[in-house]
Order: C-alpha cells, then sequence, then structure tokens
C-alpha cells in the first residue's frame, strides 16, 4: 500500500512540475550550471567504471566461449553484451549514484533548512526552480556520457582482450564491428534519455519529501539511489524488449 | 593530491582499526544478529527486482544470437554462467551498497552529528568495536547470501524469458542449464560477494564515522559512500574475475 501511495505522490509531483514547466522558460545560468555540475563531475568515476565492465567482459566471454572453442568470439560477445545493455545501464546506475544522490542530498538539505518554504514565501515555483534545471541539465549531458561510456568499454575490452588473453585485435575489432549497428547505438541513446528522467524525477521527488534534519537528508539520499536503480533495470528490459524484442 | 593520499591514509587505518576490531573478542553479537538481518530484510527486495529482468534481458540478447547459429539450446548455459559468475554478485553489491552502505552512512553520520558517538566514547566505550565493527561484518555475512538469492531470481528470469515467453522448450531449458557451470562458479561468486560486502562496509563506516558539517555533511558522505564503494569493488571485481575464472 505505502508502495502505490509513494508512486501516486511520485506521479503528482511529476504533474505538478509539468504544469508549470510549459508555461515558463527554464532559468538558462542554472540548467547550464547543472549540466557542466552532472557532466563533467561524473566523467572521471563513469570512466573508470566502464574500464573495469569491459575487462572484466573480456575475461567472462573468453571463459564462457572457451568450451565451444570459440575464443574468437569474444569481440562479438563484448560488442552485444557491453554496447546494448550494459554500458547504458551501468552508466545510469554510476549517474543515479553521483548525481541523483547530490539532487536527492541537495534538495533535502533545502527542505531541513526550511529553504523551500522560502522560495515559495518569495512566490518563487519550487518545482521550476529546483526540478526544472536538473531535468534539462541530466537530459543534455546523458546520451553524451553514455557514449562515452559504450566507447571506454569497448577499449577497456579490446585492451584485455590483446595484451591479458593475448588475442589477435584485428578479430576483434572485425566481430565487433560485424556485430553492432547504428541501431544499437540509437537505442542506446533512448535508453539514456529514459534512464536520466527516471533518474532526475525519482531524486528530486525523495529529496522534496524528506523528513527534516541529518537523518531525513540520509534517508531521501539512501531511497534515491535505490529506486531509480530498481527502476532503470525494470526499464531497461522495457525497452530491449520494445527494440529488440 | 596530497589531500587524496592523506583520505586514504587515513582510511587505511580506520580499516586496520576495524578489521582488528572483528577479530579479537569481545563481539557485540547482539548487533551484528540485529543488522545482518535488518541488512538482508531490506535489500532482498530491491536485489530480486534488478537481477529478474537482468536475467531476462540476457535470455532476450542472448536468443537473438544463438538463433543465428541454430544454437538455441546453448541460451541457458550462457544465462547460467552469466548470472553465477558476474551479474549476480555485481548487480547484489551494487544494490547492498545503495541501500545498506548508504543506510550505515546516514546513520553513522547522524550519530556523529548529534555527537551520540563522543558520548560512546566518553563513557569509555569503544566506538569502533560497540557499532562499526558490527555493520562492517554484518556486510560482509549477508551479502554471500543476498548473492545466492540474486542468482535464483536471476535464473528465473531467464526461464520465465526463454520458456514462457519466447517458447523454447523447458526441458531442454533444464538439461543445458548447467553444462557449463560448476560449484566453483557459486563459491566464486560468494567469495567475491564477501570481499565486497567488507569494502562496502568499511567505506559506509568510514564516511559515517568521519561525518562532519551537519546535515548536509550527513548527506554529502552519503553520497560519496555509493560512489566510491561501487569504484573499489568493481576495481576488486576485475582483480578476482582475473584471479578465480581465467584459466
Amino acid at each position: 500500500m505505502s508502495a502505490l501511495a509513494w508512486l501516486g505522490g511520485l506521479a503528482y509531483f511529476t504533474l505538478h512540475w509539468a504544469r508549470v514547466a510549459v508555461r515558463c522558460r527554464p532559468p538558462p545560468g542554472q540548467t547550464f550550471a547543472e549540466a557542466y555540475k552532472i557532466g563533467v563531475q561524473s566523467l572521471p568515476v563513469l570512466l573508470t567504471i566502464s574500464a573495469f565492465v569491459g575487462s572484466n567482459l573480456a575475461l567472462q566471454g573468453y571463459n564462457a566461449f572457451a568450451p565451444l572453442g570459440g575464443q574468437r568470439l569474444v569481440g562479438m560477445f563484448v560488442a552485444l553484451a557491453g554496447v546494448r545493455e550494459l554500458a547504458p545501464l551501468i552508466a545510469a546506475a554510476m549517474i543515479a549514484a553521483k548525481a541523483g544522490t547530490e539532487m536527492a542530498s541537495q534538495i533535502a538539505v533545502m527542505r531541513t533548512r526550511e529553504q523551500i518554504d522560502a522560495l515559495e514565501v518569495m512566490a518563487v515555483n519550487p518545482f521550476w526552480w529546483l526540478v526544472t534545471p536538473r531535468l534539462y541539465g541530466i537530459l543534455l549531458v546523458m546520451p553524451a556520457l553514455t557514449l562515452i561510456a559504450v566507447f571506454t568499454t569497448l577499449l577497456a575490452a579490446y585492451c584485455a582482450s590483446v595484451f591479458q588473453l593475448g588475442l589477435s585485435g584485428a578479430t576483434f575489432l572485425e566481430f565487433v564491428t560485424q556485430s553492432t549497428e547504428m541501431r544499437d547505438l540509437a537505442t542506446g541513446e533512448v535508453k539514456a534519455l529514459v534512464f536520466a528522467t527516471i533518474i532526475c524525477f525519482v531524486s528530486c521527488y525523495c529529496g522534496f519529501y524528506s523528513e527534516k534534519g541529518p537523518e531525513g537528508v540520509g534517508k531521501a539520499t539512501n531511497q534515491a539511489v535505490v529506486v531509480s536503480c530498481v527502476a532503470c533495470v525494470t526499464f531497461n528490459y522495457l525497452v530491449s524488449q520494445v527494440l529488440y524484442g | 593530491m596530497l589531500d587524496t593520499l592523506a583520505a586514504l591514509g587515513r582510511f587505511g587505518r580506520f580499516a586496520a582499526r576495524v578489521t582488528w576490531r572483528i577479530l579479537t573478542p569481545p563481539w557485540n553479537a547482539e548487533d551484528f544478529h540485529r543488522h545482518a538481518w535488518t541488512v538482508a530484510i531490506r535489500c532482498v527486495g530491491p536485489v530480486l527486482a534488478v537481477t529478474f529482468p537482468f536475467g531476462m534481458v540476457i535470455a532476450l540478447q542472448g536468443l537473438s544470437i544463438f538463433d543465428l547459429f541454430g544454437a538455441q539450446r546453448l541460451l541457458p548455459s550462457l544465462i547460467s554462467v552469466a548470472i553465477l559468475r558476474e551479474i549476480s554478485p555485481v548487480m547484489a553489491s551494487v544494490l547492498v551498497a545503495a541501500q545498506a552502505g548508504s543506510a550505515y552512512a546516514a546513520e553513522l553520520g547522524a550519530m556523529r552529528i548529534k555527537e551520540e558517538l563522543d558520548a560512546t566514547e566518553v563513557m569509555a566505550v569503544d566506538s569502533l568495536r560497540w557499532h562499526v565493527a558490527p555493520r562492517v561484518a554484518a556486510l560482509a555475512f549477508a551479502c554471500p547470501i543476498l548473492n545466492t538469492l540474486g542468482d535464483i531470481g536471476g535464473l528465473a528470469g531467464g526461464f520465465v524469458m526463454s520458456v514462457w515467453i519466447q517458447g523454447e522448450n523447458a526441458g531442454v531449458f533444464m538439461a543445458n542449464l548447467w553444462t557449463f557451470t560448476h560449484v566453483g562458479d557459486l563459491l566464486g561468486g560468494i567469495v567475491k560477494t564477501a570481499t565486497f560486502g567488507l569494502i562496502i562496509g568499511m567505506v559506509a563506516c568510514y564516511h559515517g564515522f568521519h561525518a562532519t558539517g551537519g546535515a548536509a555533511g550527513v548527506g554529502k558522505g552519503v553520497n560519496d559512500t555509493v560512489v566510491r564503494a561501487t569504484l573499489c569493488f568493481f576495481a576488486a571485481n576485475y582483480l578476482l574475475t582475473s584471479a578465480f575464472f581465467s584459466a
């Protein structure tokens, strides 16, 4: 029951925001500041994680195909598993962990310090001021971050399979180019936009209605990242089913 | 650069002190049981909610590959290898870091801000032994259990996708499920997740224990916990995979 009430609250929050968003321009300076913060500050984390995902994929693909004598298929395995599914999903999980938690904790701190009430007193719509720049900012950078994650994954997988596993680099690249199409990258971008929207609304909602005090801030942040991760994986399945099924 | 090194050194000292208190008696067994139980209960839903769709996605993508070769009967073997070795340990640990790790950072951070930890020290109770050690041990204990449940969830997702939705034969699926997997894969996953749990617990408790700056500080600690714990255990994952599974 409480989960249903929570979902209803999220829907109400989104509608509330949409009503303001269609009428007002976003605050432009804020939007670019958020885009910079989300995009540039998440980049080191994203690069590191994608590199480890890629090298691990190569190792596991090598092992999985070893009984079939198909170690050359590593390139195909990395291309299909990494480009189509893992890279966009891991990018989303890291953005949820880095940028999403930051949104939730910032807004929750503003709730604790009664700054949100202060905004309303000053006749500034808090939905417009808090949610709009974050949403447009994350929508602006998320597709780029996903592309970067995809290419880092491939690069790391290439390095692992050539330098650690001693496979031929040319064969790897041949299988990668054979088994990926433009459509796979486009699907990754669609996923990135869906994940960005989910992460932003869930995190802002968790922060906006948090309890006051340090525990409330902690709880809101915690809830934001868990719910966004679960929702991203579920929607990943739905998008894959629709676009590949 | 120097600040980073100093922070790493502080973290190393903290981890060594906590490890010493986990290994030597007296133990706070009551809190250990309570924390382990809470972690398991609070994380089992998210872990299953993540591994189940993941199993479905692997089945979906795997079918599209194996259809090319007419080798659909290899699909269940691929699913079980991917789930047992990689997907379930990693996704379960991501969720534990997000759910339990951030909760520990928030709890300990709130205790630090409200000076409860200082009060414990004033009463001559070792707060590392009393508050931190049981939490870290509980995470290292609960993570493998959640991983095993995640394995089951992922395999169930694969089964639902390939048998119920795509109409593969259930008997063929079950017969080929364990072709390439053996007990070593399950044990490898358990050792991996125990290590990840230890890493997550240490990072989370470090950030909570050293929280400063009021409610905002707690929020920042929680944020840093999730990111840094995930980074650390992904790095550890690469090393452990190289050690266990590369023939």
